[in-house]
């Protein structure tokens, strides 16, 4: 098995790794869901972690780390859930005369009031503004507790996407895209002399000359694989 | 189930018609990442047995009478395609299929952490590809991988696996012949880590100590098969 | 299947790319993906086919039914295909009775099976009037990222060539080769900022027009035309991708001799 074996109570009385993932400085650990994590102890569960009768157990397959006592799990895939004040990229899917229906990528899509719009319509006149498949860039206003959520359009540099392209990412790559302090992005943007907006949905915007956004699709394209080939590897 | 039949599915040594000994696990290999375009997926080989498990979602629930207010749905399809079989299976409606979809969505919702996505709805897709016996294990077992693979949580796998009686004795994982011919069919749904049982079938005859042989044949197994499916999602995609 | 939303920034960026003759992922126009095709991998089918192209992968299955000829053929057995896209293929194929796109890929294969000739019903007679063979070929898709009709079609035709009369098991004589004389081969060019491409992939599909499905058999022969969805073509662009069909059709006609022959 590559990836070295995972704290279970079953290989946890052996002289490696015995007190499971408390050993901070240890590689990060690939793991399954349902795989025990060891004593919950002083350690709080993150993101992918459940503390179970005090017993830390992985909820997801991905790389587990320990940072400051938090255990969390890196997972291979997330679905993205909207969450307030969240930049994201969606697409309109329909509306009524006053509510355009915007699909976000997330598990429960969201309205946007004419209010929160980017200007007044006249009655019946609703799509004259923004149309069905037409693409905006928007911002998560509320989040209810069974999901439904609220998008605006008032704030600075929302606005609709009317051109260049765009494209998806797996929303828990995004921090590999922008990079430490924002260098990887601005790279991106330097190299490529795009504009580039990533959506906290996973959906990135890229705007520029034609070449420049194939440039920048095909930079994406290389992260996207070589997450691929990482996700099995222990080293982050 | 039926008589014997004329066929002898196990000698007098205790050697199976696969060759198997009467507690061993037929082989069992899984791959992730088969189909490219869902967000999760499996592909279990389990003797002659080939199944496909996708994953979709979580999305939006639609129709939205479907939709519950506090959780997700797990909308699980269990299917048999046309040529997985001897004899070619019509496709549509069917009512084995349908009960099995149900009682693989109630074992796969004992461990998914439905109440994270309210009103949103995760689809599984189980595509029995060939079929041998044991579908619905290999079924439940595949989509428990699919399940890993796209990301959902949850708090332990399910593993699926069928131990029955053929001839008075006890056999482990039966294959195709003791399936036809055997006397009792005993599928359960094992979360490994815990011993813990989420789907529980059977059919057939058993005497309480024969009970006892095949449920702990089914524990023993389970051990072996979680190994692969753990191998599967931490050893590499396609 | 569920009519998915068509952003219009992908149509536009389609056709931006298409002016500078470019795709988006940047294979040339007439470029298809990488094809894998294995033979004999569902060991319950008589005949059995996995084809890949890109993310898009499909299953075809051979299996053999003996059926009462039909009373105008009494001497002729019958050829029957069918294709079924199931929900496990793509987040907008829905369950239920096959969808009206299903149903149209598997006619669609099937007209350029049976016209090409390549099987002959009168060999799959057994006793005329009482009993005869009937040949049935599923396609089944488990992935589904474009152009699932060339897909079906190659695998479909590659099953046949592959299949195993099961004389032995019917009680009708020997197992035998099924015999599949010609190989009829699809080529599909879809429409896509407003000119045609080969093997569109789900991207190019969603964001472009009509689509244009071409059969030919082993000399060039037409068996099977289609055009499907909204769209306006001319003479002149049929004349392009006709040509551009028989180069490749030649082509997987050859990959399917090729594994053919390394059984």
């Amino acid at each position: 098995m590559k990836g070295g074996s995972v704290a279970r109570p079953d290989n946890m009385s052996g002289d490696k790794g015995a007190d499971g993932p408390r050993g901070s400085r240890q590689a990060p650990l690939l793991v399954a869901p349902g795989d025990d994590l060891g004593d919950s102890g002083e350690l709080e569960a993150g993101h992918g972690v459940l503390a179970i009768n005090g017993r830390l157990r992985a909820l997801k397959q991905g790389r587990m780390s320990n940072r400051g006592g938090t255990v969390s799990i890196e997972p291979r895939r997330t679905a993205y859930v909207p969450r307030p004040s969240d930049l994201v990229i969606g697409y309109i899917e329909g509306c009524t005369s006053n509510i355009w229906f915007v699909d976000i990528g997330a598990p429960f899509n969201a309205i946007l009031p004419m209010s929160l719009g980017p200007s007044k319509a006249e009655f019946g006149g609703i799509r004259k503004v923004l149309d069905i498949g037409d693409a905006i860039l928007c911002r998560v206003q509320e989040v209810e507790e069974n999901h439904s959520s609220v998008v605006t359009m008032k704030g600075m540099g929302l606005r609709a996407i009317r051109a260049g392209s765009v494209e998806d990412i797996d929303p828990h790559l995004l921090g590999r895209l922008i990079g430490r302090g924002g260098n990887n992005l601005r790279q991106l943007k330097e190299d490529t002399e795009c504009r580039v907006v990533a959506g906290d949905n996973g959906r990135v915007w890229l705007d520029g000359d034609l070449s420049g956004i194939i440039d920048a699709r095909d930079r994406l394209n290389a992260l996207l694989t070589e997450a691929k080939v990482e996700e099995y590897r222990g080293d982050a | 189930m039926g008589g014997y039949g004329d066929v002898q599915c196990i000698d007098e040594n205790g050697i199976r018609l696969d060759g198997r000994t009467k507690d061993e696990v037929r082989p069992v290999h899984i791959e992730t990442g088969v189909v490219p375009v869902a967000d999760g997926s499996a592909r279990m080989t389990w003797g002659l047995n080939d199944v496909i498990a996708a994953v979709y979602g979580p999305m939006e629930a639609h129709p939205r009478k479907i939709q519950r207010q506090d959780r997700a749905v797990l909308d699980v399809r269990y299917n048999m395609a046309p040529f997985s079989t001897t004899d070619r299976i019509r496709p549509g409606f069917n009512r084995r299929s349908r009960e099995i979809s149900k009682v693989t969505a109630e074992a796969l919702e004992s461990v998914v952490l439905t109440e994270l996505y309210p009103r949103s709805k995760i689809r599984v897709e189980i595509e029995i590809i060939c079929a041998e016996a044991g579908t619905r294990c290999a079924g439940i077992t595949a989509a428990s991988v699919a399940l890993a693979h796209a990301g959902i949580p949850m708090t332990d796998m399910v593993v699926s696996v069928a131990s029955g009686k053929v001839h008075d004795i006890v056999v482990c994982d039966l294959n195709k012949e003791e399936d036809n011919y055997g006397e009792a069919d005993l599928p359960m749904g094992i979360l490994p880590n815990s011993g813990e049982i989420v789907f529980l079938q059977m059919d057939g005859d058993l005497s309480p100590d024969q009970f006892q042989e095949a449920w702990d044949y089914n524990m023993e197994a389970a051990n072996v098969i979680h190994a692969e499916m753990v191998r599967a999602l931490k050893g590499g995609d396609e | 299947m569920a009519i998915p939303l068509v952003p219009k920034l992908l149509r536009a960026h389609l056709a931006e790319l298409a002016a500078e003759d470019q795709r988006h992922d940047g294979r040339g126009r007439f470029a298809g993906r990488d094809v894998e095709l294995e033979l004999d991998c569902l060991p319950r089918a008589e005949g059995s086919a996995r084809v890949r192209m890109g993310d898009t992968i499909v299953f075809a299955g051979v299996k053999f039914q003996i059926m009462t000829p039909y009373p105008d053929r009494p001497n002729q057995g019958g050829l029957m295909c069918s294709a079924e896209v199931r929900p496990v293929a793509g987040r907008n194929w829905e369950p239920g009775p096959p969808s009206p796109e299903s149903i149209e890929l598997g006619r669609v294969v099937d007209r350029g099976i049976r016209e090409s000739g390549c099987i002959n019903t009168e060999d799959l007679c057994l006793i005329p009037g009482e009993k005869a063979w009937q040949v049935i070929l599923d396609l089944f898709a488990v992935s589904d990222d474009g152009n699932l009709f060339d897909a079906f079609a190659l695998a479909g035709i590659a099953a046949l060539k592959s299949a195993t009369v099961p004389g032995e098991r019917f009680g009708v004589g020997e197992d035998r080769p099924l015999g599949v004389a010609k190989t009829p081969v699809m080529c599909s060019y879809h429409k896509v900022g407003g000119r045609f491409v080969y093997d569109a992939d789900k991207r190019e599909e969603l964001g472009g027009d009509e689509r244009i499905h071409i059969t030919l058999g082993d000399d060039d022969h037409v068996h099977s035309l289609q055009k499907g969805l909204k769209g306006i073509f001319t003479a002149a662009e049929f004349a392009e991708i006709m040509d551009e069909a028989r180069s490749r059709c030649a082509e997987l006609r050859d990959l399917i001799d090729e594994k053919l022959e390394g059984e």
